[in-house]
């Protein structure tokens, strides 16, 4: 049982961190970037690149490397906006949403070419775990969960004390107002893109921890991220928190529950032990993305739109 | 003719279909359905199950593939008709990672057939009768007679009434459902339709290789598809089969541009870097695409001689 | 009564947008939703053509309940709107803006548009004759084959409402038809609306300039903060002390509408 909570645990931190930067840009600029995650990729490949670079030991390299790719990243996030979306500001947010899905292409790809399409990690030693109850906790998981709390408590900082997330409440109280009243000023877009490309960038160094590096890690974690934004109701920052909890813990949970007793007593089986096999781990997103659909398509903490 | 220029020209005619349904689905109708490779691999697998497994006809394989094309577009559809496009975004995406999941985890009747093994021994139509060194330009024939029917089916449905409730569902469904329209049924109609004819050439597809496996049907297929309507001219069925055949020529071009063996998946980056950079110029500098939209004129009534 | 709404309220998480409104406008009639700002009045055009759904109350359409049922079976009912911002689309041109305006037409059913072919030529022959018709009576016949999204404002109010005429509808619901729009075009509209009156159209106005108001309407009713604060001919209801409050409490703008 501890062992679920762990894994969910680390899930969740990953899918918290690479949701809160995409369900801010939507709230600013109204559409679903499909570049975001990518984000989380180059910053978990330039964190590998300085890493690699840097004296110290490995633990040390890696944190300094993360904080410094969180920043690169950052910066990328304001360029592409610099680049592509600031161009197409009052364009129908179709038209955004597709130049995104280009921009995570070009993302994607460009990291294949500088990194390669090899799986690699990063260089830290290996660790013996604690044991609590029957779970297995190794440091580096450990270090992830404890991460994403920091920050998501210095996030919700920033939204409740600094410009940027008094504006960003501004809108989730009344988007119209907001909008009319011209709080969002280009200098506030770009500090959205600058925190979200950031967090995903973090995102995607704790993506490398947990497992392996590849360019596909962003676009493979890209559904279950959305799930996790939607469920939460898109646009609000802290829906995005508790949507992760939610696909962390329903993922884990889902493949370790024995189905067989239902489904048998639904009159669909026969068999005793009725798991769903590890392959099919990408459909329960997707599974509660259709059903929070078809309930309350505003999203768990979403608000009912006039 | 060389056998790899017939090979290139018969998948220029099958993206072709593919891009004409997308046509329809997107420039038409404005859905933006990012699991066009979804129907593509439904209605590949399904006739190629037919045609082995269940040891069906070719042609009855081909039919159970375009309907299980529209039956596809249905079902994605029923549970977000009405809702925003940024949903379906998400959820098309989503529904072909599904499908892709479902078929690369499950064997088909023995344990080498399906899963990541794929299907072997897709049998080719009228190989008794047309079989031998030209089969190649029969089959290319048979793909070009598909694409025109296609053409022609599209250009007749977004020319009629139907045709233009789509395209009055591209800008406002607010319009279209003040004036009486059902929005919901038209829009599962499209997908119904344009389902059909991806599973077309997801049948064409199969039969063609003989062989298919999950590999086949990435995520990226679809981001092709959409780089072709984008860069044809979304709105205008023709400009679709230009972008086809545009983006054909790039993709396969490219692999002649000298990067050498040990410079191969270097090569592969960088042209998708390319049609992605591609793809974000002509939305910020020529969003209407090579071939822009077509005005319908009716005429004034003077002018008309009445 | 051709249309009636019966103890309509609306709640938004905890705001009350409507509190039991209830009203009824005659057949034969231009009827006036008046109000301030924020008085409920686009919330409850949108709950009247089927956009939201009532938190509790009726809506009748002769006599038939309404409330709840989508935008599009209560406009084949023959309710049909237009928008404050008009929302044709911009890339159709006007003359398919219009033809979309008709209404149950065989070929919009993709498989009767297969089976009926004949049926639908007929059908776009009689509509395209009918839409010249209108565009002519509104001036915009030059423009048919333009797209609409390159006419003036007033224009576009002007094709919404003909588009609507399309349809053949038995009440037309305008939403501020002619906010946005100059002088000279407020009066083309103007008589427009009065010329369609004359030729037995039944109009539902929600507007915020009361010039119009007073000239178009039979009957006004008038909302404040989502209650009923009065009904009746336009010259009484505008003169009663109240409803002046009503709009001086809610700021300066539509206050002097009241007065000019």
């Amino acid at each position: 049982m501890i062992q679920i909570l762990i894994d969910s645990l680390i899930r969740a931190a990953e899918l918290a961190l690479l949701g809160v930067g995409l369900t801010m840009v939507y709230d600013v600029l109204r559409f679903p970037s499909f570049a975001h995650v990518e984000f989380g990729t180059v910053g978990a490949f330039i964190a590998l690149t300085i890493s690699l670079a840097l004296p110290f030991g490995p633990g040390s390299s890696l944190v300094i490397a993360g904080i410094v790719a969180m920043v690169a990243v950052g910066f990328l996030g304001v360029a592409t906006d610099r680049a592509v979306f600031s161009r197409l500001r009052g364009n129908s947010p179709i038209l955004l949403l597709i130049a995104s899905f280009g921009v995570g292409i070009v993302l994607r790809f460009g990291a294949q070419a500088i990194w390669g399409a090899n799986a690699q990690s990063y260089p830290l030693p290996l660790m013996r775990p604690w044991l609590i109850g029957d779970g297995r906790l190794t440091p580096s998981a450990a270090a992830i969960i404890v991460v994403a709390l920091v920050t998501m408590l210095l996030f919700h900082f920033v939204l409740n004390r600094t410009t940027l997330g008094i504006a960003m409440r501004a809108t989730a109280d009344n988007k119209d107002l907001a909008e009319a009243s011209g709080i969002f000023t280009e200098r506030v877009i770009r500090l959205v893109w600058f925190v979200g490309a950031a967090l995903a960038a973090l995102g995607g160094v704790m993506l490398g921890v947990a497992t392996q590096l590849h360019t596909n890690m962003g676009f493979e974690i890209m559904l279950p991220v959305f799930a996790a934004v939607i469920l939460g109701g898109i646009g609000n920052p802290y829906g995005a928190v508790l949507g992760a909890l939610v696909v962390g813990f329903a993922e884990n949970i889902g493949l370790a529950i024995n189905w067989g007793s239902l489904a048998s007593a639904l009159g669909l089986a026969t068999e005793d032990f009725l798991f769903i096999p590890v392959g099919y781990k990408a459909a329960i997103p997707f599974t509660l993305v259709i059903i929070m659909l078809l309930l309350r398509p505003t999203g768990l903490l979403g608000e009912k739109r006039a | 003719m060389s056998a790899f220029l017939v090979y290139l020209i018969t998948m220029t005619g099958i993206y072709g279909i593919m891009s004409l349904s997308l046509s329809l689905q997107y420039g038409q109708t404005g859905l933006v359905n990012l699991g066009q490779v979804g129907f593509f691999m439904v209605g590949a697998y399904v006739s190629a199950i037919g045609s082995t497994i269940l040891g069906w006809p070719i042609a009855l394989a081909f039919v159970a593939g375009v309907l299980g094309g529209a039956l596809f577009g249905v079902l994605m559809a029923l549970p977000i008709g009405n809702l925003r496009q940024d949903y379906w975004a998400i959820v098309t995406i989503a529904a072909a990672e599904l499908v892709r999941v479902i078929f690369l985890n499950t064997n088909l009747g023995s344990p080498y057939v399906g899963a990541s093994y794929g299907i072997t021994g897709i049998p080719s139509p009228l190989q008794g009768v047309l079989g031998g060194p030209y089969y190649g330009y029969y089959y290319l024939a048979l793909v070009a007679a598909c694409l025109l029917g296609c053409y022609l089916v599209v250009q007749w449905v977004s020319r009629s009434p139907f045709g233009r409730v789509l395209k009055a569902i591209r800008e406002s469904d607010e319009v279209a459902q003040a004036l009486g329209k059902n929005v919901r049924a038209a829009r599962i109609w499209t997908m119904a339709i344009g389902g059909a004819i991806a599973g077309l050439g997801g049948a064409l597809f199969s039969h063609f290789l003989g062989f298919i496996d999950p590999t086949y049907f990435m995520p990226l297929e679809t981001f092709l598809v959409w780089a072709m309507v984008i860069l044809g001219g979304a709105g205008n069925h023709l400009g679709a089969l230009a972008g086809a055949i545009i983006i054909q020529l790039l993709y396969n071009g490219t692999r002649f541009i000298g990067f050498g063996e040990e410079y191969a998946s270097l090569g592969a980056s960088l042209r998708m870097v390319l049609i992605g950079v591609l793809i974000i110029l002509v939305i910020l500098y020529l969003p209407r695409g090579i071939l822009p939209e077509r005005r319908r004129r009716y005429g004034v009534r003077d002018a008309a001689g009445r | 009564m051709l249309l009636a709404v019966e103890d309509i309220s609306m709640q938004f998480g905890g705001l009350r947008a409507l509190d039991k409104v209830s009203f009824g406008m005659k057949s034969g009639q231009i009827f006036g939703l008046i109000g301030p700002n924020g008085s409920g009045k686009t919330t409850l055009a949108n709950i009247i053509s089927g956009f939201l759904k009532p938190s509790s109350g009726r809506v009748l359409f002769e006599g038939q309940e309404m409330q709840g049922k989508p935008p599009h079976v209560i406009a084949e009912a023959g309710l049909c709107r237009t928008f404050q911002i008009t929302l044709n689309p911009r890339r159709m041109t006007v003359m398919e803006n219009m033809l979309l305006g008709a209404a149950r037409q065989t070929g919009e059913n993709i498989v009767s548009a297969m089976l009926q072919s004949r049926q639908v030529a007929r059908e776009e022959e009689r509509n395209l004759e009918r839409a010249r018709d209108l565009l002519e009576m509104v001036g915009l016949q030059r423009h048919a084959d333009e797209l609409a999204g390159s006419l003036s404002g007033g224009q576009k109010k002007l094709l919404a409402l003909v588009q609507v005429l399309m349809a053949e509808p038995k009440l037309i619901l305008l939403d501020e038809p002619v906010a946005g729009v100059n002088p000279r075009l407020i009066e083309d509209i103007v008589a427009v609306i009065l010329q369609l009156r004359r030729a037995g159209h039944n109009f539902f106005i929600i507007e915020h300039n009361m010039q119009v108001v007073r000239r178009l309407c039979d009957e006004i009713c008038v909302l404040d903060m989502g209650n009923v604060l009065a009904q009746g001919a336009p010259d009484e209801v505008l003169a009663r002390e109240d409803v002046l409050q009503a709009y001086i409490a809610s700021g300066g703008v539509a206050g002097e509408g009241v007065q000019a």
